[in-house]
């Protein structure tokens, strides 16, 4: 036998087709499951609304508690004991001279698509009134579009408006970026969109540029994914749009997939692509957590150091800047809630500074941004709850909710909003906007919330779009 | 110069690739078994190093130094017990019983430990490189990988190579019948391959932790781009793997330099270009198939 070769090869091509059928089978084995599933689930629909007809008001809460987006659910379980202590969750809330009684019943999609339109429809099988739920697009666009399709009242936050609008049948984005087609019926939200990352980014390079020498061309990595694929398309169109004189340059990185190891052809896309071959001074994303690690530590490996990076979708919590450690030094982001904000409780009057000091006395480490989110998801259901008649009557559940308008954790939410300033305007009835302020990761401080210094913390360092929010940092340059 | 770079970034991340598929190649050659499970048990690995090695009060960067024998073992036990019981039954079992410890393996992590990412955390050194020459960096990590593929199939070969076992081995691979005839015992000789490619599968975990994230599901996409280097590189051949790793690794960074979209899809091609052209593989024996 020669040297080199020591093992057979001759039953490659047989070895393969059997390893194509291995897969198929699994593949169809799963498709038996899934058509099961369904069946089911119409034949108990009907029990479950019968069991709707009772003094309780049952709601569902969907969130990601375990996977990439687990972080955006790491609060859930104190701001849930929380509300559960709140008293219209504690005593019932009186609709119409009877008292209900409220239930909580959470679910985690593991952060799968697939898995949140399976719990959604178990939640609906259980007769619930109301789904909340929050966490980016792959949480919230399944368990929206189930909703509506069981005709189920549902509010969702931490999602673009668009991606979350275009996720339902007839809803698309017009090319001016504004809502078009028939929108949902039993659907609401709040959060912000793509207009609303420019606001918040643009003026933090604006003051950069100011600061140090930065030139104007700037990187996109943007993934072949729902969120990347409507950056990639609005982006660069919306900051054209607001500011028409900034001359920017925008430098695609190209549409990678998801879970991707090796970025360096993008990263050498950065450091070249701008004019004249100039590199990137700044940059933007919207990728996966695990992702912008991974490529934030190979930019670094090759020594591509954008003067700001402004990230989208990552580096929300702080779970991300102590995995990055040094190198999530000065990376700015966007921010939807803060200790810092004017707001309160419309529960309770518990301040906003209160609360996140709160999370951590209860010893759940330092304070995130998404228990403001979550908090004022059942904020919103009580508005709903109060304003209408019959709390089991979805469709006058539903319609409460999209025109619900409070001040509360997240500040003032007005669902169905006309206004001339297209940062504060709903797109469409039932969207609520909130506004979003520029915060930097920088080494924490004994001042901050609570009296304890963590190793890194969100300091706001731009309130273009949000003046209630007082600043605490200055904007620094991410690499000198 | 550009191009230089794509090369050598091509060649740093086929190492990766080479000695994820190392492996796989040692279970396809010896026992011939295509160990679905594979990519999994990397997975395995990775968890093993993050949650058990800080107990015992050792940096994770050493964690192969637990995780290896662990596998060791844990990779003969497999085999004398499930593995050897569904190659006596027939090759198409053996694919059920991998596919089936694939579900489950992933399942359990699932519960174990939720979906959340997990990092084998190695400190400041992830981020550092060596700058050679204008525009080319090389991560400290990748070449540290790069040099552990080498080092490893090297050992491999030698093994094969220059010792009784080896020589075993290399018999029973080539012609079971008549090794047994000569009185080798094929069972305990495919127990010791099996040993050996799940040793090299903790590496291989531990090596794609340090290098990013992994979670429960990791060990698909890893799976496929080993089995790639195995066709490509030739069944049968060890140094075969290294150069499929390095040329998948390759192909993918010319993809990706044209455009991004298109770094998986290089590599998948090169893949169906080389079995249309040489199915055999770059390095594989020339034989008719059966």
């Amino acid at each position: 036998m020669s040297e080199e070769k020591i093992f057979e090869g001759d039953r490659a091509g047989h070895a393969l087709r059997e390893f194509e059928f291995g897969r198929r089978l699994g593949l169809q084995a799963l498709g038996v499951m899934v058509a099961s599933g369904a069946v089911a689930t119409l034949a108990d629909v009907s029990a479950a609304q019968a069991a709707a007809k009772s003094g309780t008001i049952k709601i569902g809460y969907v969130s990601p508690r375990t996977g990439a987006l687990a972080d955006f659910a790491g609060p859930d379980a104190f701001v849930l004991a929380l509300i559960k202590k709140s008293s219209y969750f504690l005593k019932g809330i009186k609709i119409g001279g009877t008292t209900y009684h409220i239930e909580i019943t959470e679910k985690d999609t593991q952060s799968q698509p697939n898995v949140a339109v399976q719990v959604t429809q178990e939640l609906i099988n259980s007769g619930v009134d109301l789904v909340l739920t929050s966490s980016a697009p792959e949480t919230v666009i399944p368990v929206a579009t189930t909703c509506e399709q069981y005709k189920v009242p549902c509010v969702s936050t931490v999602v673009p408006w668009e991606a979350w609008w275009g996720g339902f049948t007839g809803a698309s984005i017009s090319p001016q970026g504004g809502a078009a087609g028939t929108g949902p019926t039993y659907n609401s939200m709040f959060f912000y969109g793509v207009p609303h990352f420019v606001g918040c980014f643009v003026p933090m390079w604006e003051k950069i540029q100011k600061k140090v020498n930065c030139n104007t061309n700037v990187a996109e990595m943007f993934p072949n994914d729902s969120d990347g694929n409507a950056f990639r398309a609005a982006f660069a169109p919306t900051v054209g749009a607001i500011y028409p004189n900034g001359g920017y340059n925008f430098v695609d990185g190209g549409a990678y997939t998801d879970l991707t190891t090796d970025y360096s052809a993008m990263i050498q896309t950065f450091k070249t692509g701008g004019k004249n071959g100039a590199a990137c001074d700044l940059f933007v994303n919207v990728p996966l957590p695990p992702d912008f690690q991974t490529f934030w530590t190979q930019a670094s490996q090759q020594d591509y150091n954008p003067k700001l990076a402004t990230v989208a979708k990552v580096m929300l919590f702080p779970t991300d800047a102590y995995a990055l450690g040094d190198l999530s030094n000065n990376v700015a982001t966007d921010s939807w809630f803060t200790p810092y904000s004017p707001y309160k409780s419309s529960l309770t009057g518990q301040s906003a500074y209160n609360f996140a000091a709160a999370y951590q006395t209860a010893g759940h480490g330092q304070w995130v941004q998404s228990m403001g989110s979550t908090y004022s998801l059942f904020e919103i259901a009580i508005q709903a709850l109060k304003a209408v008649k019959n709390p089991h009557n979805r469709l006058e559940l539903a319609s409460a909710l999209q025109v619900v308008n409070y001040d509360g954790m997240c500040g003032p939410i007005n669902m169905n909003l006309k206004s001339a300033n297209p940062f504060l305007a709903s797109p469409a009835k039932g969207i609520g906007m909130i506004q979003p302020f520029g915060v930097q990761w920088k080494p924490g401080s004994a001042d901050l919330v609570g009296h304890r210094k963590y190793a890194w913390s969100q300091w706001i360092v731009d309130n273009s779009l949000n003046p209630h929010i007082p600043l605490n940092g200055t904007l620094e340059p991410t690499n000198v | 110069m550009v191009w230089l770079n794509v090369l050598v970034q091509g060649v740093l991340i086929g190492g990766f690739y080479a000695l994820f598929a190392c492996g796989l190649s040692l279970m396809f050659g010896v026992l011939k078994v295509i160990n679905l499970a594979h990519g999994d048990m990397a997975v395995v690995a990775g968890y093993v190093a993050v949650f058990l090695t800080p107990h015992l009060g050792l940096p994770e960067v050493w964690s192969f130094l637990i995780v290896v024998p662990i596998f060791t073992l844990a990779g003969y036990v497999l085999q004398r017990t499930l593995i050897q019981k569904s190659i006596d039954r027939d090759p198409f079992t053996t694919l059920l019983v991998t596919f089936g410890l694939s579900v489950v393996i992933e399942n359990l992590l699932l519960e174990i430990y939720s979906a959340n990412g997990q990092t084998v955390n190695i400190g400041d050194l992830i981020a550092k490189s060596w700058h050679p020459a204008s525009i080319i960096y090389v991560s400290y990590v990748s070449l540290g990988v790069l040099g552990v593929a080498v080092l490893v199939l090297f050992l491999l070969q030698l093994f094969l190579s220059k010792t009784g076992t080896g020589r075993l081995i290399r018999a029973v691979a080539d012609d079971r019948e008549a090794a047994q005839l000569s009185g080798a015992n094929y069972r305990h000789i495919f127990g010791v391959a099996a040993s050996l490619a799940f040793a090299t599968v903790a590496l291989a975990g531990i090596a794609y932790g340090m290098m990013t994230q992994f979670a429960p599901t990791s060990g698909g996409v890893n799976l496929l781009f080993a089995f790639e280097a195995v066709v490509i590189g030739g069944i049968g051949s060890l140094w075969g793997t290294l150069v499929g790793g390095i040329a998948l690794g390759i192909a993918q960074q010319f993809g990706a330099h044209i455009n991004v979209q298109y770094q998986v899809l290089a590599g998948n091609v090169l893949f169906l270009a080389v079995l249309a052209i040489r199915p055999q593989g770059l390095f594989g024996r020339k034989t008719a198939l059966a």
